[in-house]
């Protein structure tokens, strides 16, 4: 081969993969692009990052990145909301939820997911990104049976299946995020730029808790986790109905006065039961409620204080 | 060199990118999770793959991809825990090759990571990790997960499946 064929075919390459998404070879592109002897280092540099800058919304975090975000929200969740003491409870909701992630569209997260109840009597439930879910001890004495407390689970492994928690992320915080970790060639952070990363860090973490216990999602991904959730707790074998029972109880119980907790957080349990109602309807055939589900579930719960 | 034989060999190359785009290696995406017997989560093991691990994509179906390891082991995962590598031509030259992985690990230890995460730590005292660790260990195992749903007859022992 020539070393012009070579040079055409190499950036061919190199720019074909920059593109292609993949983040593991920008560097590696570089330097091939420049070892042809063609182009300069600094203009073989340019042209991975041009094509670099498809690397600028919350799709592009990697699996690992949202593990991490997940763990820190989690951090700080848990730093207002302490675990429930209750062994057997936990390991009720922790298997319930691996069994409903095995039927959803993503089962597979970084580390896996975790479930865990929250020992508090306000109404709510949070996904983390990465997959740490969480349940207050009042939705678990809220819900009437195993199917109401699956859909539940169901719906917040919804939220983490379409990345809803990354989306609440600024996206001008990413565009530096990524700027930074994509910048020169060195193979770990300086100091300076792990400084600048952190802060952009704590940034994200705002965000994302922010949106998860003071402000919620928006209603459309609300929606979304419904008909996601519905879709995947039916799948593992669950009777359709847990959801619209909740969001009726919800209704019933909802407490006069400004909107605070779940009822801040999520849209009115009315709307939601309207269109989950649709959906069931939608879905033909699907799984009974069963006696021994809901007798273990009794059974989980009754020391719930 | 003659024109046309420039052609044929650009040509070439660009059939060689091509080939090789095709040949289908997945590479695992997420910490560490299993090879399984069959399409199934409750399917025996039959290899433990971690982070990197590179695949042979052998066949597809229902969300699930059939792989065989470097080892030799053939077994399926979810797709959901892979993602297409287009690096494989990178192995045509071993030269290139080394290049890409150092590129690879200049990434991966330049995101959101431990690093990252020991820094945001050291000041932010209140959040707490600690339960955060608790909560990753306390993960039921693919046992409790399948004794589970076999006694509330749930997914694969279901009545109606």
């Amino acid at each position: 081969m020539t070393a012009r064929v070579r040079a055409l075919a190499s950036i061919a390459i190199a720019v074909s993969l920059s593109f292609s998404g993949c983040q593991a070879v920008k560097q590696g592109a570089a330097d091939l692009i420049a070892s042809t002897g063609k182009v300069s280092q600094k203009d073989a540099q340019a042209i991975v990052q041009t094509a670099e800058v498809l690397r600028s919304t919350f799709a592009d975090i990697t699996e690992e990145e949202e593990y991490y975000i997940g763990r820190a929200t989690a951090a700080l969740i848990l730093a207002k909301y302490k675990p429930y003491r209750n062994a057997a409870v936990n390991a009720y909701v922790n298997t319930m939820g691996t069994a409903v992630s095995y039927y959803s569209d993503r089962p597979e997260v970084y580390a896996g997911y975790h479930f865990l109840v929250l020992d508090t009597d306000e109404v709510n439930a949070m996904a983390a990104p990465g997959g740490f879910i969480f349940v207050t001890k009042g939705l678990v004495k809220r819900c009437g049976d195993e199917e109401a407390l699956a859909a539940i689970l169901a719906h917040e492994i919804g939220h983490v299946a379409a990345r809803h928690g990354l989306q609440s992320i600024k996206k001008s915080r990413l565009i530096d995020a990524f700027k930074v970790i994509g910048n020169e060639a060195s193979q770990r952070l300086d100091s300076e730029e792990l400084t600048k990363i952190t802060g952009i860090f704590e940034g994200v973490l705002g965000d994302v808790v922010e949106t998860l216990v003071e402000r919620g999602y928006d209603r459309k991904f609300e929606y979304e986790a419904d008909k996601l959730g519905l879709t995947f707790a039916v799948r593992t074998g669950y009777a359709p109905g847990g959801l619209a029972e909740f969001l009726k109880s919800m209704e019933e119980n909802r407490p006069s006065g400004p909107a605070s907790g779940w009822f801040k957080t999520h849209p009115s349990p009315a709307d939601r039961l309207a269109r989950v109602k649709t959906e069931t309807a939608a879905l033909g055939a699907a799984p009974a409620k069963l006696d021994v589900r809901t007798a273990r579930f009794a059974q989980a719960v009754k020391n719930l204080r | 060199m003659k024109k046309p034989a420039r052609l044929t060999l650009i040509f070439a190359a660009v059939l060689a990118v091509f080939v090789f785009l095709l040949a289908e290696t997945v590479v695992v995406k997420i910490k560490t999770t299993s090879l399984r017997r069959d399409p199934k989560f409750t399917a025996p093991i039959v290899a433990a793959i971690k982070a990197g691990d590179a695949l042979e994509k052998l066949e597809a179906r229902d969300g699930w991809v059939k792989v065989k390891t470097k080892a030799g082991v053939v077994g399926w995962l979810h797709s959901t825990a892979v993602e297409a590598k287009k690096l494989d031509l990178l192995a045509m030259d071993k030269t290139m090759k080394t290049q890409a992985s150092a590129g690879e690990v200049a990434l991966a230890a330049k995101g959101f990571n431990k690093q990252v995460e020991d820094k945001y730590r050291a000041g932010n005292a209140a959040a707490d990790f600690a339960a955060v660790d608790a909560l990753e260990k306390a993960k039921p195992t693919p046992a409790e997960v399948e004794a589970f749903m076999k006694e509330g007859k749930l997914g694969e022992f279901g009545d109606s499946r």
